[in-house]
């Protein structure tokens, strides 16, 4: 059984479940997995940082109230917050060029936020396929917590 | 602005705007080609942004996308989405055979971002003369990959101040038969503040 995570939502699940995110650019997909309980989580977030004031929109927009999000939702359907792992994929530049503005770097901007707010809630990242400029399928097996990351321009996807 | 509260009027007059806008825009494609070139009418869609790339036909179709920016007296942002077949037979028209399949490559990529410049050039033109506001493209950029990846650099920038999408959407028909045809979605996002002031030159209510 699979289930689409879209823009913007984040969704946990559990064994055997497939969360996949189809067509990731800038965008950043995050997996949580608790290989215990074989219960985890994946979040296709759009932007680095939730600002503290007027945020607008869900929590799952941004990477780091995503995050957090899907940790507390983990918790609370009974995951151990000691054996939860990460998996980070996505965060490219898909317009690359030397015309640079601020919206160029988002994509490393996010991958860079996934990494600061894992590292600081102690959650150890063991595996990502991040930048580049290239866009990016994403399937997140919660029955293995193996994460197979599709490219368009290439044939065998980069497991995680 | 919470693009939901557009009423009938105000969608009718960002549809007539862009019919225009369009119209230019199909007549430089035309005379580039040496085809003629239809537009269809335009659709004003306002959707989650979440639901884009489902509406350009999945969100892992691979699309030729260019972007620009919009700047000026108005802000926003231009995406041209070529399908792959479209892409392919505008460049066998354009710049001679190109095989049997899209190959990118200096020549083509270039090819590509100058049809997108001419069409955003012709476009802004004619909205900027309507609206009596300048409106300038920005140096066109592409990619080629899955239309999900393509379209969320636009998404990116319009979630920072909403969690809706407003799509201008005028597709390109060519007149020869249907595999020959060229088709392709022209999405002009602007700005909430931009769609106000769209809104007001254009005699509409806020």
């Amino acid at each position: 059984m699979s289930e689409q995570v879209s823009i913007a939502e984040a969704r946990i699940d559990r064994a055997p479940t497939v969360l996949k995110a189809y067509g990731l650019g800038s965008c950043v997909a995050v997996g949580l997995y608790d290989p215990e309980t074989r219960l985890g989580g994946m979040g296709h977030m759009l932007l680095p940082n939730r600002p503290s004031s007027n945020p607008h929109g869900s929590e799952s927009k941004y990477v780091d109230a995503g995050i957090r999000q899907i940790i507390d939702e983990l918790l609370r359907a009974g995951a151990n917050r000691e054996t939860l792992v990460a998996k980070i994929a996505g965060g490219a530049n898909m317009f690359e060029t030397s015309y640079q503005t601020l919206i160029n770097s988002v994509g490393a901007r996010n991958a860079k936020s996934a990494r600061q707010i894992l590292g600081s809630l102690d959650i150890p990242i063991i595996g990502e396929d991040v930048g580049g400029n290239r866009g990016r399928t994403v399937e997140f097996d919660l029955a293995t917590g193996k994460m197979l990351v599709y490219c368009a321009h290439t044939e065998k996807p980069v497991s995680l | 602005m919470p693009f939901r509260k557009l009423n009938n009027v105000q969608m009718d007059i960002l549809k007539e705007t862009s019919n225009v806008g369009m119209g230019h825009a199909a007549t430089a494609l035309s005379q580039m080609i040496g085809h003629p070139v239809k537009l269809r009418v335009p659709h004003v869609t306002i959707t989650e942004i979440s639901q884009v790339p489902e509406y350009l036909g999945g969100a892992e179709k691979m699309m030729v996308g260019i972007t620009l920016q919009v700047l000026g007296d108005a802000r926003g942002s231009i995406m041209l989405l070529f399908p792959q077949e479209s892409a392919h037979r505008l460049l066998c028209n354009l710049i001679g055979d190109q095989g049997k399949v899209l190959i990118m490559n200096e020549i083509t990529i270039s090819t590509l971002k100058e049809v997108g410049n001419i069409l955003a050039s012709a476009y802004l033109s004619a909205l900027g003369s309507m609206l009596h506001k300048t409106l300038i493209p920005s140096v066109p950029l592409l990619a080629y990959d899955m239309a999900g990846a393509v379209v969320d650099y636009v998404l990116i920038d319009l979630s920072k101040s909403s969690d809706l999408a407003m799509l201008v959407e005028t597709d390109f028909v060519g007149e020869s038969p249907s595999d020959l045809a060229i088709k392709g979605h022209f999405f002009l996002i602007p700005d909430p503040s931009t769609l106000d002031m769209f809104l007001a030159a254009a005699g509409g209510d806020q």
